[in-house]
């Protein structure tokens, strides 16, 4: 890793020496990776990069072939269950509700598994964490079947968010949205990492996001792991990397970036 | 980073208390969902003596949104909160800058009225399902028939593959099933004829229920439960994955391409199954009576041959083929009724299997009605 992107805080997860094969192909290699706390982290990379198997490795999800995940000090494989739920929350790409509850329920469950508040204490609480992801509480009693695409990520992301994590991963939180639901999205994770000091480790696509959000970027190449702020990654002479942040949707974003970072 | 020290979970439990400095009240240690329940509580007993309207949050070692919920309540009921460390600053802001309206309550229905919608929504549902069911026995037979007339929209492959996979791969477990089907009657007819000295007849209950009933019976069942479930799950998927609408888009009947085949192959394989059980089930019938009645397999096919006349093997083959229609036309249109997520998929193949057991059930039921006034 590069010096200048040298984090300043103990890592809250740091990833050591990860390998992840599937049959004869590596999909890491001996991969490295910390995560200081309070930092917004994209992870970018091409379609069959290994971007969904690194964020199931760091949540915990995807056991690797070698290497070790380390999370508040921990291994993460050590960690007991509703400690874990406690400090990662993960918001799925397809939004993971289960659709038998519906969305208010969907909230309430881990606060119902893993503390002995009240029913109506469990209530309030899911309606705040409703409104914090910027649904009305009325949309609480709705199943998951009847909520649009950006209203099924906003009360996931109340899921993930229900018992306060350390950490928060999103898998392409930003993808199947439409550009303003998206733009809405970038800003509410902004907010809560800004409000709450959630850590937040974004897989995404998305150019805009990663620009737009990010403090540093992590980008997949040759099963290794580059990870710098956009500014360094800039001068980057790795040709994939180059083309990614060179190319005319990246261009499309740097000016939007501008423009936002202009106005502020 | 102020929530890097927020938690230290697992290692000891944390507290919360309110503290009394000569009449100056102030909040000590970790106000989170875990010490939630106890703040709330002191807090609420502390509100009602009245002693003062001021809370000091200065000794707040950690914070997070449900105890920022219940500081912004109490601010809310009037409480002065001072002291507020910056770490828990923005927090309290995001947190009471919300507009924190309750969930609403569930419409409340009461009882009575809900069995009536039940009762209403089943009844209109059945009738739109019996509607539903005529339009594609209509749809399929008129397909059928353009099939037929013109051979070259006859899909072979697609059928010989069906007959493959409805027919030879279920044998095994057909054969099985009868042969275990006649092992229960016979012990049954044993056990109830013997004190009428008539055990011997057990034969000829064998034969014919087999032949008549049992066989078409638990051929259609098995058939059911293993390729109707198949014909949904698969025209379901196509369907959930837009294939269908794929199909539809390159000018091609997804009536003529995926329902079409399967009922031909169906209605081919079924007669053929049910003459495959039918043999097994007299097969378990010899067995039984070696053993139990120690009647030779030679006497024993001499004496079904006085049991059975053919009108018994016609009855039982006859239904074949209708129940084979109902299965899989039952089976495709609620694959074709699949709409959006794999959920439904799953629903669907649940409704089919059930509803083509039970129609063939009925269709049994009235068969035997039927034959009985022909006389046959």
């Amino acid at each position: 890793m590069n010096a200048r992107a040298k984090p300043k805080h103990e890592p809250i997860l740091s990833a050591r020496g990860i390998v992840n094969r599937f049959g004869k192909q590596d999909v890491h290699n001996k991969l490295n990776l910390d995560v200081s706390p309070g930092e917004i982290l994209g992870i970018a990379g091409g379609s069959g990069s290994g971007k969904s198997v690194l964020l199931k490795t760091l949540a915990g999800l995807h056991r690797p072939n070698a290497g070790e995940v380390v999370l508040n000090g921990k291994k993460i494989e050590t960690i007991g269950h509703a400690e874990r739920a406690s400090l990662i929350g993960v918001l799925f790409q397809q939004g993971a509700l289960f659709s038998s509850l519906s969305v208010a329920q969907n909230v309430m469950l881990p606060l119902r598994e893993h503390t002995d508040l009240p029913a109506n204490e469990q209530a309030r609480i899911a309606a705040m964490k409703l409104e914090l992801a910027g649904l009305a509480a009325e949309s609480g009693l709705k199943f998951p079947s009847q909520l649009s695409g950006g209203m099924v990520k906003r009360a996931a992301l109340a899921r993930a968010l229900a018992l306060d994590p350390r950490i928060l991963f999103l898998d392409e939180p930003t993808s199947d949205l439409d550009p303003l639901i998206a733009s809405g999205v970038d800003a509410l994770i902004t907010q809560l990492n800004q409000s709450l000091g959630i850590t937040v480790v974004i897989v995404t696509h998305d150019v805009t996001t990663l620009f737009g959000i990010c403090s540093r970027i992590a980008v997949l190449v040759d099963k290794k792991i580059t990870v710098d702020t956009l500014d360094h990654l800039m001068h980057s002479q790795h040709p994939w990397i180059r083309e990614f942040l060179h190319g005319p949707r990246a261009q499309g974003a740097m000016t939007a970036r501008k423009w936002s970072h202009g106005n502020r | 980073m102020s929530a890097s020290r927020r938690r230290d979970p697992g290692r000891h439990s944390p507290t919360i208390a309110i503290k009394d400095d000569g009449g100056r009240f102030a909040l000590e240690g970790a106000l989170d969902i875990r010490t939630l329940r106890e703040a709330a509580n002191s807090l609420n007993a502390w509100q009602r003596e009245r002693k003062s309207r001021t809370l000091d949050l200065r000794n707040l070692s950690s914070l997070d949104t449900p105890g920022a919920l219940l500081l912004c309540d109490l601010q809310q009921h009037g409480i002065e909160l001072t002291g507020i460390r910056n770490e828990h600053k923005s927090l309290l802001d995001l947190i009471c800058g919300l507009e924190r309206k309750p969930l609403p309550p569930q419409p409340a229905v009461s009882r009575g009225r809900q069995l009536v919608i039940e009762l209403g929504k089943g009844a209109d549902n059945a009738w739109r399902d019996a509607l539903e069911i005529i339009t594609f026995v209509g749809r399929a037979a008129s397909a059928i028939c353009q099939a037929f007339s013109h051979l070259h929209s006859l899909r072979l492959p697609s059928i010989s593959r069906h007959i493959d996979e409805t027919g030879i791969h279920a044998l095994p477990i057909v054969g099985l099933m009868a042969i275990m089907i006649s092992v229960v009657i016979g012990y049954q007819g044993v056990a109830q004829l013997r004190p009428y000295g008539g055990e011997d007849f057990t034969i000829n209950l064998v034969a014919v229920s087999m032949l008549r009933e049992m066989g078409v019976l638990i051929t259609a069942i098995m058939v059911a439960g293993r390729s109707g479930s198949a014909f949904t799950a698969e025209i379901g998927v196509m369907k959930s994955r837009e294939e269908v609408d794929a199909l539809n888009v390159m000018g091609m009947e997804p009536m003529e391409l995926l329902v079409v085949p399967r009922l031909i192959a169906l209605v081919i394989t079924l007669p053929l199954l049910t003459l495959f059980a039918d043999v097994m089930g007299l097969l378990g019938g010899a067995m039984i009576s070696e053993s139990l009645l120690h009647v030779a397999p030679l006497q024993y096919l001499e004496r079904v041959r006085q049991a059975v006349d053919d009108s018994d093997l016609f009855v039982g083959l006859i239904k074949a083929p209708i129940f084979a229609f109902i299965i899989g036309v039952i089976g495709c249109m609620h694959g074709l009724r699949v709409r959006g997520s794999a959920e439904s998929v799953g629903q669907q193949t649940t409704r089919a299997v059930v509803k083509s057991i039970f129609l063939v059930i009925v269709l049994d039921a009235l068969f035997s009605i039927l034959f009985d006034k022909l006389g046959l």
